[in-house]
Formats: structure tokens, C-alpha cells, sequence
């Protein structure tokens, strides 16, 4: 990446979109500590977070989701909601103590009723299907209400049937949960209608920024991602 | 409550498994309560957290020398116990530091020199260990005056141990640690992600691990009465992890029956003589072969081949 820099207001959408290898990825590895940069600075809050540990990040309210499906394969979709939250409640000693749901079933029960996995959620996720597993995904980056969260290509895999209630479910958890967004993403129409502000990238540079229309409309834009 | 049963059913049918047996049946069954505390540590360890070790033997005889040691010493078993936990809490805790920086076969070479390290102090350190003469004359403990110095007393009194201790890995793991434990082991890259602080999760796999197996040492110790290095070897390590992977890895009941599989069946293979131990080798490998997630883990594939 070179020269990206931008900001997110609280309790709103950002899109990122660009090219396979344009660093969009990179982008959110760095803000997470996962890549240390070379020069810049990140700031949450008023902090600078450049280079802290994904640890230390979320414990500040930063989550995110994976390109590719990250849950826990051998635990019930249940157990992977509550173990999203579970280290935000109390200290680690006082844990061992606690109810084994650590006081958080109904929040996760809630959860899987929002996202429509009623029918799943004692399975194990690792037996899920493709689509579950992802919605599974994004239900645990939220499940500790996060005030920045980072989605990653949020639709890759979903049903295109299901992309129109996954954009309702995120702006539905923006607006109660309050938190800012920033959102990795190809399908345009998905992002186009869900971000009021995008970002595009490539070759790691900001190419063009602002209005969804006005990126997707922006010339450069369309020859180096878009097409015509 | 059909769970509940079943646990009843199991602790009255090993209550009652030693009646009529000859002393070395009684001290097999207690050896086998031994391995089952160990076994469960390194369940918590392997099975449940995800880590790799082969060195858990050599946590049970820093548990068996340090009981051993402080009894002769004079101190009570009563005391020794909570020590020899609490001295492979803290030596778990160190060892769980490559597991930060490396994992699976580079951590089980790790363990396996610490192992050998381990080995090499209690056979050449005879100032406090006594070396290849090892310790003897390890007295067993008394109960509000009882003596537990017979086989059967003693036996009993090793299975109450293990059934609390077992009633403590269950609470670890019903509790919010064990989420995370397994967490750890499924994912450790989301896991952090999502608050999980994986470096003291690691450390109290191991900590917790090396502490179940220093209890196991201080029974050991007080069962057989005379330690020396040989039964901390290696090869005790293998054959910990073969109890836990044959009965089934991060299974609650897998150390249990793979205990009983590792300690009694070459004893019940006897009968074939010389080609016990071929025929025993044979058994693990076929296991190994057709049932990789342990004896524990037939009720599973028989419903997912129906």
C-alpha cells in the first residue's frame, strides 16, 4: 500500500472495492496488526493502534471477518457466538467460575434468530453448509458489539438470494449496535446499496473515493476495475 | 439423566472390579487410575486445547520425585500432593512457551528434548534424586488414621482421587475456558481475533496438563514405593498420548478407556504368549488405521454411516 489514508465516522458504512491484488486485504491486515507497515499511522478512537496485536485491538472494539471461513469447526454455531463475546465478560479467573454460557445464551440466541440459523445453531460448524458457515461468520464479529468491524468480502459464497437480507441484516446491526463499518467487497450491487461512501482501490493507492455513483461512474475507476 | 445413569453404572462396576482379584490385579486397576489422571491432563492439553506434547512423563516424575522426595523428607501426602501439582503448574507453564512460537511436529520435538532433559536430571542428579537406585520406601498415605496401605484400601482411595479430579476437568471444561481451549484449537488466528488471548490459554493447557500429571506422580509414587527414572521415560510419554489418542482425543471418557486399553489389554493378551505384545502392536495399528478419532469415536461414525 502506499499513501492510503482515510477515515471512518462513527456508525458509518465504508465500501472498499478494487482488483484482486489492489490491497484491500493488505489494508485490513495492517489496521489489525496482522502486517506491520513500513510508515503510517492508524488511530482508533483518538489512539494510535498501529501495530497492535489483533488481541489488543478487539479488546479496544475492533473485529473483523475473513476472506475465507474462519469459525470453530468442532463447536456448535451456539458455542461459536458465545465464544465471540464470552472474553469481553469479567476477567479470565473469575470465567472459570462463571455459568458455562458465560451469561451470554439469550444475546446469542438472539443473534441466531437474526440471522435465520435457528435450525442449525447445535450443530457443529464445521457441518454447516458454505452459506451458514459465512452468515455464522459474520454473526460472531458481532456478537461482542464491536464499535469498528471489518468485513471481508462479506457475500463470497452466499446464495445470491440471500445477499439482499444480508445487506438488510448489516444496516438492521448498524443501526442497533451503532457501530462503524468498513466492508471489503466485489458484488458492487451489494456495497452500491449498502455504503454511502466508497472507497476504490488499486495497485495499493485510493483511486478514486466518495458517493457510490460517483465512484462507479469515475472514468479511472472504470478502466482499471469496473470496465465499461 | 441417562448420562447420569451411566457415570453411576461405571463408578459402581470400577468400585466393584477389584473384588476377588489377587494384589497385582488391584495394583493394575490402581496403576490404571494413575494413567487416567495423567491421561486427562494431557487430554486437556492435546485433545481439548490442541497442542502437541510428548513429554507428559516427564511431568509425572516430577510429580512422583517430588512427593517421593518430601515424604521421606517427613512431609504428609497430604501436603506433597498439592505441591507436586503446584511445582508442574509452574514447570507447565515454561514448557508451554515454545507452543507460542511453534506447533505441531517442531512443539513435539520440543517436548520430547524436554523430556529426555527431564530424564537425564532424575538419572544423574543423585544428590537429590538417588539416580538409577532411585528412592525407596515411599510410604503410602493414612485417612483420619485409617491406613490405605493395603492394595484395596489404597486402591479406593486412588479412585475417589481420580473421580474428583475428573469432576474438575469436567468443570474446566463446561466452563467458558473450555470454549476457548477448544477455540484455540480450532482457530487460533480468529480466535485471538475475537478477544481470545491465546498465549494464556496455551500456557494454562500445559500448566494445567503438567499439573494433573504431578498429582498422578505423587499416587504413583506412593503406589509403587520405589521410583526411579525408567517408568519417565519416553517411551511413558508415547504411550500416554497412545492412551489418549486411542481412546479418543479431546473425548472426556478417551483417557479413561484408552488406559484401560494401554495398561490391561497386553496384560489380558497374555494368553497368547510370546506374540502378545505383536498382537497388541498389531491392535493399535489397525486402530490407528480405521478409527483415527479413538475407540470414542464409533457411536459417531456409526450414525453418520447410517
Amino acid at each position: 500500500m502506499d499513501g492510503v489514508s482515510f477515515s471512518v465516522a462513527p456508525g458509518e458504512i465504508v465500501g472498499v472495492i478494487g482488483p484482486n491484488g489492489s490491497g484491500k486485504t493488505t489494508l485490513f491486515n495492517s489496521i489489525l496488526g496482522q502486517i506491520k507497515p513500513t510508515s503510517g499511522r492508524m488511530r482508533f478512537m483518538g489512539e494510535d493502534i498501529t501495530g497492535m496485536s489483533p488481541l489488543a485491538l478487539s479488546r479496544r472494539g475492533v473485529g473483523r471477518t475473513f476472506q475465507t471461513l474462519q469459525v470453530f469447526g468442532s463447536l456448535s454455531l451456539r458455542d461459536n457466538l458465545i465464544v465471540a463475546a464470552q472474553e469481553f465478560v469479567r476477567g479470565m479467573p473469575s470465567r472459570l467460575f462463571a455459568a458455562p454460557d458465560a451469561g451470554l445464551g439469550a444475546q446469542a440466541d438472539a443473534m441466531i434468530a437474526l440471522f435465520g440459523l435457528e435450525r442449525v445453531a447445535h450443530l457443529p460448524a464445521g457441518s454447516l453448509s458454505y452459506g451458514q458457515q459465512k452468515l455464522a461468520d459474520i454473526a460472531m464479529a458481532f456478537m461482542p458489539r464491536p464499535r469498528l468491524v471489518l468485513l471481508d468480502e462479506p457475500c463470497a459464497g452466499v446464495n445470491p438470494g440471500l445477499v439482499d437480507g444480508l445487506r438488510e441484516l448489516l444496516l438492521r446491526l448498524n443501526k442497533t449496535q451503532g457501530g462503524s463499518f468498513v466492508v471489503i467487497e466485489h458484488n458492487m450491487d451489494f456495497i452500491m446499496r449498502l455504503c454511502p461512501r466508497v472507497i476504490c482501490m488499486v495497485e495499493g493507492k485510493v483511486l478514486a473515493e466518495g458517493a457510490p455513483e460517483a465512484v462507479r461512474s469515475n472514468p479511472a475507476v472504470l478502466e482499471a476495475y469496473l470496465g465499461n | 439423566m441417562k448420562a447420569k445413569l451411566g457415570i453411576l453404572v461405571l463408578v459402581l462396576a470400577l468400585a466393584a472390579a477389584p473384588l476377588g482379584l489377587k494384589n497385582y490385579g488391584v495394583y493394575l486397576l490402581t496403576l490404571w487410575c494413575v494413567y487416567v489422571m495423567a491421561g486427562m491432563g494431557l487430554n486437556l492439553t492435546v485433545g481439548y486445547a490442541g497442542q502437541m506434547s510428548i513429554g507428559h512423563a516427564a511431568f509425572l516424575g516430577i510429580g512422583a520425585y517430588t512427593a517421593a522426595i518430601l515424604i521421606k523428607a517427613g512431609a504428609s501426602f497430604w501436603l506433597v500432593t498439592p505441591l507436586a501439582a503446584l511445582n508442574c503448574f509452574v514447570v507447565g507453564l515454561v514448557i508451554g512457551f515454545p507452543a507460542l512460537r511453534v506447533q505441531h511436529h517442531y512443539l513435539a520435538f520440543a517436548t520430547l528434548g524436554f523430556n529426555m532433559l527431564v530424564y537425564l536430571f532424575f538419572r544423574n542428579e543423585e544428590w537429590l534424586t538417588g539416580g538409577t537406585f532411585g528412592i525407596s520406601g515411599i510410604q503410602r498415605p493414612a485417612f483420619f488414621g485409617f491406613s490405605l496401605d493395603a492394595p484395596l484400601p489404597f486402591f479406593y482411595f486412588t479412585l475417589l482421587s481420580t473421580i474428583l479430579l475428573a469432576a474438575v476437568l469436567w468443570w474446566i471444561i463446561r466452563s467458558p475456558w473450555g470454549r476457548a481451549f477448544a477455540a484455540l484449537r480450532d482457530n487460533p488466528i480468529r480466535a485471538e481475533s475475537l478477544g481470545v488471548n491465546i498465549m494464556a490459554y496455551t500456557l494454562l493447557a500445559f500448566a494445567i496438563g503438567a499439573a494433573f500429571a504431578g498429582i498422578a506422580g505423587a499416587y504413583f509414587a506412593a503406589l509403587v514405593q520405589f521410583i526411579e527414572p525408567g517408568p519417565f521415560h519416553l517411551v511413558t510419554s508415547l504411550m500416554m498420548l497412545l492412551m489418549v489418542i486411542v481412546g479418543g482425543s479431546g473425548r472426556f471418557f478417551g483417557p479413561m478407556l484408552g488406559a484401560a486399553i494401554v495398561i490391561l489389554l497386553p496384560e489380558w493378551l497374555r494368553v497368547l504368549k510370546d506374540w502378545y505384545l505383536v498382537m497388541f502392536g498389531l491392535a493399535v495399528v489397525a486402530m490407528m488405521i480405521w478409527l483415527p478419532g479413538g475407540l470414542l469415536s464409533i457411536p459417531e461414525r456409526l450414525r453418520f454411516s447410517k
